[in-house]
């Protein structure tokens, strides 16, 4: 009984893995196509945001091609992902699918996780709580990976050498066993870039970094490459999303490190006071975080009808005002059009090339 | 049907909360009151409460809470054509129906108050929480409108913060202090606010004796309808959010319509909890919203029990819960066709002539599906 999961960006390679880790039949999701959207638009309700009919239409096609478990994320939070299986599971009953089910993980808890994984695998508590862990030892290697490539992307000489190091190095990442040696490849990763990548100078790069709800920053069919699209322009990019926010209890148990989040959430506290849901906190104190360090604009995504995140946008200009941080809002549906995210994004960019041309030219005079 | 009970239950046992908000007579003695009031005591503090969203479930609470502290209560107006219009133009443009109205009665109110009461209510139960724009409002409004009033803006959730009465207790001392110096007056207004919406609950609530009598067609719940023939009324349960039923306005009046078109109504905010929380335990998953609960709840208990002839569910537009609420009253009357659902999405583009049409067919085909059975 092969199982299948929604596609999610790099994080696809971290669930696999953790599946071969559990031991169990994996079926990799296939990156989803035109007809993966028209699939979840077609069936999924009217106005339920993005994400709901992108992972419907995954689950369409995965069924199609013969897996009977589907797993799934779930929470108790504000936000509608909770109610993705359920609906699912009557659109998909509705449609004739008979022989399958649904693994149903709250991901806001992480022993819950691994009580969810144990029962599931069949494994016992150690050996759960062992490949959990691997799992996310492999998420820091692969946002790395992210990171870097956000970076390189942006100053490559040859168009599209990254990429295929950065696909080398997911696959590599799947297929290391063994907590030493993923260590080890953790500290190689980004000499992997420096050697085999030949790169402009970084000086004068525009930094943007791009924030928003974690399913759509992270999912590149769903963002029509948001990333790629900066990078082609000669941005650097940097994303704080991640979901190790949830699964990482090694940093979290971590008293001398503390996750990016945490001291995002700090920022945005006087702005919202409590947690929304979605991403609203975090994503309102990195517009302040990220002015700190340097970057020059910001990118916040989100899908059509969020509702933790039409509250960030509708709190964001004032910070973005108060604090002089560009900030560009964009949404993302089905119909969302590559042409029409490009222009935004050129003139977004434009903008803040001059506005940076002009700092420095005031700064020489000066002297 | 007993007309003597009918009576009864519509002046007076019954109180719905339409008999509070539509009966214009009360109002306007309120509002001759209220400027009295003012006339004889120019100081007191000015507190305004937008009518939308919450305020409809919690209206008892919030305002006797403030009249027994000595404020004086502004309620903005009902939702009309001017409220709407400034609505749209200045409320975020993805949000909800109700939560564009809102910002529209917020906008009423700013030039006449001196304080806002926009709570950041969230839950009032152990797990559930509601949507999350409740929590949010009073963040974005202030954050989006420099010129606003100061902003009373507690916090309250009981499920993500374990909030309980002491949480309670201090939100009332906090909000007490701006009004009056003695503790013993906010402790005795904040018990009078609870006992007032304790009781209006309980009012507005079935009784299972009740709800029976209604499957019967012995009573009325709502006002009596208008009868054109002697065809025994058809019963249907008008399934929608507080704030939607409550609004004559946003809501175009669809209660009035229906009644009007001989309809024996019964609302979702009616039903008594217990059955709601029965269907609830026949789900594979927790309905972690609260308020949605009991309409699907409603909807599940009379696609299971078959006592009505139709029922009618208020979708407002891009609300969140209700795209996964209505899917899923959609899809369980799709598989046990018996009970016709209508659907029906509002948003501030709804014209009254298209929801006439609509619901005439409705009706009519309701009405011949009910005749058929009758012959066999």
């Amino acid at each position: 009984m092969p199982i299948s999961y929604p596609h999610f960006g790099s994080l696809t390679y971290v669930i696999e893995s953790l599946l071969n880790e559990l031991g169990v039949d994996v079926m990799v999701p296939k990156k989803p196509t035109k007809r993966t959207t028209e699939l979840g638009a077609r069936y999924g309700p009217e106005f339920v945001c993005t994400p709901f009919k992108l992972t419907l239409g995954t689950f369409i096609e995965m069924l199609e091609a013969g897996a009977d478990v589907l797993g799934m994320g779930g929470c108790n939070a504000y936000c509608r992902f909770g109610y993705y299986w359920p609906v699912q599971k009557l659109i998909l009953q509705d449609l004739g699918f008979d022989n399958f089910r649904f693994i149903n993980i709250d991901y806001e808890n992480p022993l819950n996780i691994i009580r969810q994984l144990k029962t599931e695998s069949g494994l016992n508590t150690l050996q759960t709580i062992r490949a959990f862990q691997i799992t996310w030892v492999k998420n820091r290697l692969t946002d790395l990976v992210d990171q870097l490539v956000y970076r390189y992307r942006a100053l490559e000489v040859v168009k599209g050498s990254c990429d295929k190091l950065a696909n080398k190095l997911f696959r590599k990442i799947v297929e290391t066993r063994g907590m030493s040696s993923i260590r080890k490849l953790h500290k190689e990763l980004p000499s992997y870039f420096e050697r085999e990548i030949e790169t402009y100078s970084a000086k004068n790069r525009l930094k943007i970094v791009v924030t928003g709800e974690i399913y759509v920053v992270l999912e590149p069919a769903l963002n029509v490459d948001v990333f790629r699209k900066l990078n082609n322009l000669g941005v650097i990019v940097e994303t704080p999303i991640t979901l190790r926010r949830f699964i990482d209890v090694g940093q979290k148990l971590n008293p001398f490190k503390k996750m990016h989040f945490l001291k995002a959430r700090k920022l945005g506290v006087p702005y919202v006071a409590y947690r929304i849901g979605g991403e609203t906190q975090e994503n309102l104190g990195d517009i302040i975080y990220y002015k700190k360090h340097g970057f020059d604009g910001m990118v916040h995504l989100y899908p059509f009808t969020c509702m933790p995140e039409i509250i960030t946008r509708a709190i964001a200009p004032e910070i973005s005002m108060k604090y002089d941080m560009p900030f560009i809002s964009l949404v993302v549906d089905e119909q969302t059009g590559e042409a029409g995210f490009q222009t935004r994004l050129e003139a977004f960019t434009d903008l803040l090339q001059r506005k940076k041309d002009e700092k420095s030219t005031i700064f020489i005079r000066k002297d | 049907m007993k007309e003597g009970e009918t009576t009864v239950l519509s002046t007076d046992e019954l109180i719905s909360p339409n008999s509070v908000m539509e009966n214009n007579n009360a109002e306007k003695k309120k509002k001759q009151f209220i400027t009295a009031i003012q006339k004889s005591t120019p100081n007191r503090i000015n507190v305004g409460i937008p009518r939308a969203l919450l305020f409809y479930k919690f209206h008892q609470l919030w305002t006797t809470f403030f009249e027994e502290l000595g404020a004086n209560v502004i309620v903005s107006p009902k939702t009309n054509k001017e409220i709407k219009t400034k609505a749209i133009s200045c409320a975020p443009d993805e949000d909800c129906y109700s939560t564009k109205l809102y910002y529209g009665h917020v906008m009423a109110l700013k030039d006449k108050v001196d304080y806002l009461f926009i709570p950041r209510f969230q839950s009032e139960h152990k797990t559930n929480v509601s949507c999350p724009k409740f929590l949010g409002l009073a963040e974005s409004l202030r954050s989006a409108y420099a010129d606003l009033p100061p902003i009373i803006m507690p916090a309250y959730s009981q499920a993500k913060l374990k909030h309980g009465k002491w949480r309670l207790i201090q939100i009332a001392f906090s909000i007490g202090k701006i009004f009056t110096k003695n503790p013993f007056k906010i402790l005795r207004a904040t018990r009078q606010a609870f006992n007032n919406h304790r009781s209006w609950i309980q009012d507005k609530i079935l009784t299972h004796m009740e709800l029976s009598d209604w499957e019967q067609n012995k009573l009325f719940v709502n006002d009596p309808p208008v009868i054109h023939d002697s065809t025994e009324p058809l019963k249907i349960a008008l399934i929608a959010h507080t704030y939607m039923l409550n609004d004559p306005y946003a809501s175009l009046n669809i209660k009035q319509l229906l009644i009007n078109a001989g309809v024996n109504l019964i609302t979702s905010e009616q039903m008594p909890k217990d059955l709601i929380e029965k269907q609830m335990e026949k789900l594979d998953f927790n309905m972690y919203f609260d308020y949605e609960r009991e309409l699907l709840g409603t909807a599940m208990h009379f696609l299971e029990k078959k006592t009505i002839d139709g029922i009618i569910h208020i979708i407002i537009f891009c609300c969140g819960p209700d795209s996964i609420v209505g899917e899923m009253v959609s899809r369980f009357s799709k598989r046990d066709p018996v009970i016709p659902v209508l659907q029906l999405t509002f948003d501030e583009l709804t014209g009254e002539t298209g929801l006439k049409t609509r619901l005439e067919a409705f009706l009519d085909m309701v009405h011949r599906k009910k005749k058929m059975e009758g012959r066999n």
